[in-house]
């Protein structure tokens, strides 16, 4: 490799006629024996040329004149008074400092901390609930609790995404999208859990109940400002457990399979004390982004208040008759944020930003949140739920991995379908030669792994992060039938092939 | 290939050079500025085109060459007679072309995002021919330090010996940077490389 760089060296070198005789004599002898080296002598010629064919800028007439009367005009300057002008400005600015300082020692600290007050007065103005201001629907709140997304304003063009990573530590996506963004999850929701008209409007009306608890933990405003209140990762949570709750009694046949194990009394009564008690609560510390900043100040939002300005000045708009303006959100991540993220520092917010997406990592210690008893107790049931649900209403597969196989589970129509796939049976080569016309390295959406070994199916793996970060469900949903779609075919084609590969499809009825 | 006799008379040229700039500087030193003004009209065709090279910015030349020629101009009197007054104002014109680019990159941070405006790191295919315009534009988008000896040996022709002197660094870095810097330069122009054969 270094040989490699050392002789490309000499080459451009060699086209420069920089060479002694003797490092030309032994580049002529390397060219002699090697084509590739005689391509790259010819590439490097293509380049240097261009050098010849570069334009040079047009001379200037008025240059000279211009030039000559800057120096003259200097040369009449009186050289001894200009060189102390900049000294005698700078102390006497210096003495002025000096005295202003002597008589008000904390000026400095003052009047940074008035700009910091300032500046965050600014963006806290005008503070209003995103329930409100993105005129969410209790589809919008539904989908909030299952997927962790919530439209940031009318146009639902940006959305926050609530996330944990794999410490468990929470963080935020502010994403943005070129397309309106729509999901059907509530839709999809309905129809795994088999629930009639009636049905639907009880979890109607439960959505409803939280918007009381919601309004205060998103807020938004016209300088592009949002407010995140760091209880709304537990009160999604709760929200999701309360839904999972209300599904049970509305259909426990089909609420099993979502959660096989059921729901006990203990955790139904941590659910209803956590949802209480965020609904009742409120905390005066958020976590504002802004245009140029992310950070944690004390804020207090009264939501009476509010709802009071908010009644007078609906009745305001019916008397004037003017139309409701639609709130839009123009969340733009510039090239402040990238400057920001390169703080390491833990007790600091850690931002990523990509073109569409930023990321804030909260930082440790996090910001005081509500302390609440029991929580931990329903995470293993939220967890096993949105994965069931994902399943169940996204026909996510399951790829459960062992020692010696790997098993594929997926949902479709009414039943789930189970592959086992030995490691040992199924390889590269004997695939590639069974089905020619098979393109399997055409599935470049799945992460690769580590080379382990041949197998091709091991050699992907589902990271669900890198599609939060790239896809959005529907484009997911799109892959993943194209994947079963693939899976099917190459396992129907390696039967019809009998060739040595032993996989299982077994196809269990929907319980 | 040179012949010896070639090689005799462009020893001569340069002396010849070397000498006209000495003399001209000695009698700008003795008192006659208008000395200066050779000097000026000598040189700022070479001056001006690395400052629109290195910059990429036609409006930004003159003043630059202007501020070049200004130092020269000051420091023309300590002048030492060591080594050659092109080298010397070289080396002024490089320095120069790097500070303006350190107060662009400071202001850059600074200024507010206009609407719509992406600065994307290759360039676009252009409809015209205009290979200059594409050139320039990559080499542009070399990192300075190797943006500077490519300039230097590509456009303006000169030595490694003359580089290494101009930019202040050894030989073998000149070597390896402009090396590096065609590579570079192969890469960024990679997308348009049916224009540039056409």
């Amino acid at each position: 490799m270094k040989k490699d760089l050392q002789n490309s060296e000499l080459l451009s070198a060699y086209l420069d006629d920089e060479l002694t005789q003797s490092e030309k004599a032994e580049v002529e002898k390397l060219l002699a024996a090697s084509l590739e080296l005689q391509k790259k002598l010819d590439d490097l010629k293509k380049i240097k040329q261009l050098g010849n064919r570069v334009k040079r800028i047009p001379e200037s007439p008025f240059f000279e004149t211009r030039l000559m009367a800057s120096i003259e005009g200097q040369r009449n300057e009186s050289p001894i008074i200009k060189k102390w002008i900049p000294i005698t400005a700078l102390a006497v600015v210096t003495i002025i400092i000096m005295a202003v300082l002597k008589f008000n020692p904390g000026l400095i600290d003052k009047m940074w901390e008035d700009q910091k007050v300032a500046i965050a007065g600014f963006y806290k103005e005008n503070l209003q609930p995103v329930l409100l201001a993105a005129n969410l629907t209790n589809e919008d709140v539904f989908n909030f609790a299952f997927n962790n997304e919530l439209p940031l304003d009318d146009t639902r063009h940006q959305y926050l995404l609530l996330g944990y990573d794999d410490s468990g530590k929470e963080f935020f996506e502010i994403r943005s999208s070129q397309e309106k963004i729509e999901r059907e999850s509530y839709n999809e929701f309905i129809t795994a859990m088999n629930l009639d008209v009636e049905q639907k409007q009880t979890i109607d009306s439960i959505i409803g109940s939280y918007s009381q608890a919601l309004q205060a933990q998103v807020l938004v405003n016209d300088q592009n400002t949002i407010a995140i209140n760091p209880n709304l990762w537990n009160l999604r949570k709760a929200i999701f457990a309360d839904l999972l709750v209300a599904s049970e009694k509305l259909n426990k046949e089909k609420f099993d399979r979502i959660v096989p194990a059921g729901i006990t009394n203990d955790e139904k009564v941590v659910v209803f004390n956590t949802l209480e008690k965020l609904k009742n609560t409120s905390v005066d510390q958020y976590i504002f982004v802004t245009p140029d900043s992310i950070f944690s100040d004390s804020y207090q939002f009264d939501s009476r208040e509010f709802e009071n300005e908010m009644r007078e000045f609906e009745n305001q708009i019916k008397l004037s008759e003017k139309e409701f303006k639609q709130f839009t959100l123009n969340f733009r991540f510039d090239s402040t944020y990238s400057s920001l993220s390169e703080t390491k520092n833990e007790h600091s917010f850690r931002i990523v930003v990509d073109s569409n997406i930023c990321r804030v990592d909260l930082p440790v210690p996090e910001v005081p949140e509500i302390p609440i008893p029991g929580m931990a107790t329903i995470d293993p049931l939220v967890e096993q739920a949105t994965n069931n649900i994902h399943f169940y209403a996204y026909k996510i597969p399951k790829i459960e991995k062992s020692k010696t196989e790997i098993k594929i589970e997926y949902y479709n129509d009414d039943s789930v379908y189970s592959y086992v796939v030995n490691y040992d049976m199924l390889n590269m080569d004997s695939l590639t030669e069974a089905n020619p016309g098979l393109d399997l390295y055409n599935l470049d959406e799945l992460k690769p792994v580590g080379p382990l070994d041949d197998t091709m199916l091991i050699k992907y793996q589902f990271d669900r992060d890198y599609y939060n970060r790239h896809y959005s469900d529907d484009e997911f949903k799109k892959q993943m039938e194209e994947l079963q779609k693939e899976l099917q075919q190459m396992s129907e084609e390696l039967k019809s092939h009998k060739f040595r590969v032993k996989s299982e499809v077994t196809v269990t009825p929907k319980k | 290939m040179i012949s010896k006799e070639e090689e005799k008379d462009l020893q001569q040229l340069q002396i010849i050079s070397i000498d006209d700039d000495y003399s001209i500087i000695r009698q700008f030193i003795d008192g006659d500025k208008s000395a200066f003004q050779i000097l000026v009209k000598r040189h700022k065709e070479k001056v001006r085109n690395i400052i629109y090279m290195t910059m990429n910015n036609s409006a930004l030349v003159d003043d630059i060459a202007q501020d070049v020629f200004m130092t020269v101009y000051r420091n023309l009197k300590h002048f030492r007679f060591e080594s050659q007054f092109t080298t010397w104002l070289y080396r002024i014109t490089v320095n120069r072309c790097k500070d303006y680019l350190r107060k662009m990159n400071v202001r850059k941070i600074f200024s507010p995002i206009e609407e719509g405006s992406e600065i994307s790191e290759y360039p676009a295919p252009v409809e015209s021919n205009d290979i200059s315009r594409i050139v320039t534009d990559a080499i542009s988008k070399l990192p300075v330090k190797l943006r500077m000896p490519l300039i230097l040996k590509d456009i303006e022709g000169f030595s490694y010996q003359e580089i290494s002197e101009t930019l202040n660094c050894e030989m073998g870095t000149v070597k390896s940077r402009i090396f590096r810097g065609r590579e570079k330069l192969k890469e960024i122009l990679q997308p348009m490389e049916k224009e540039l054969m056409n």
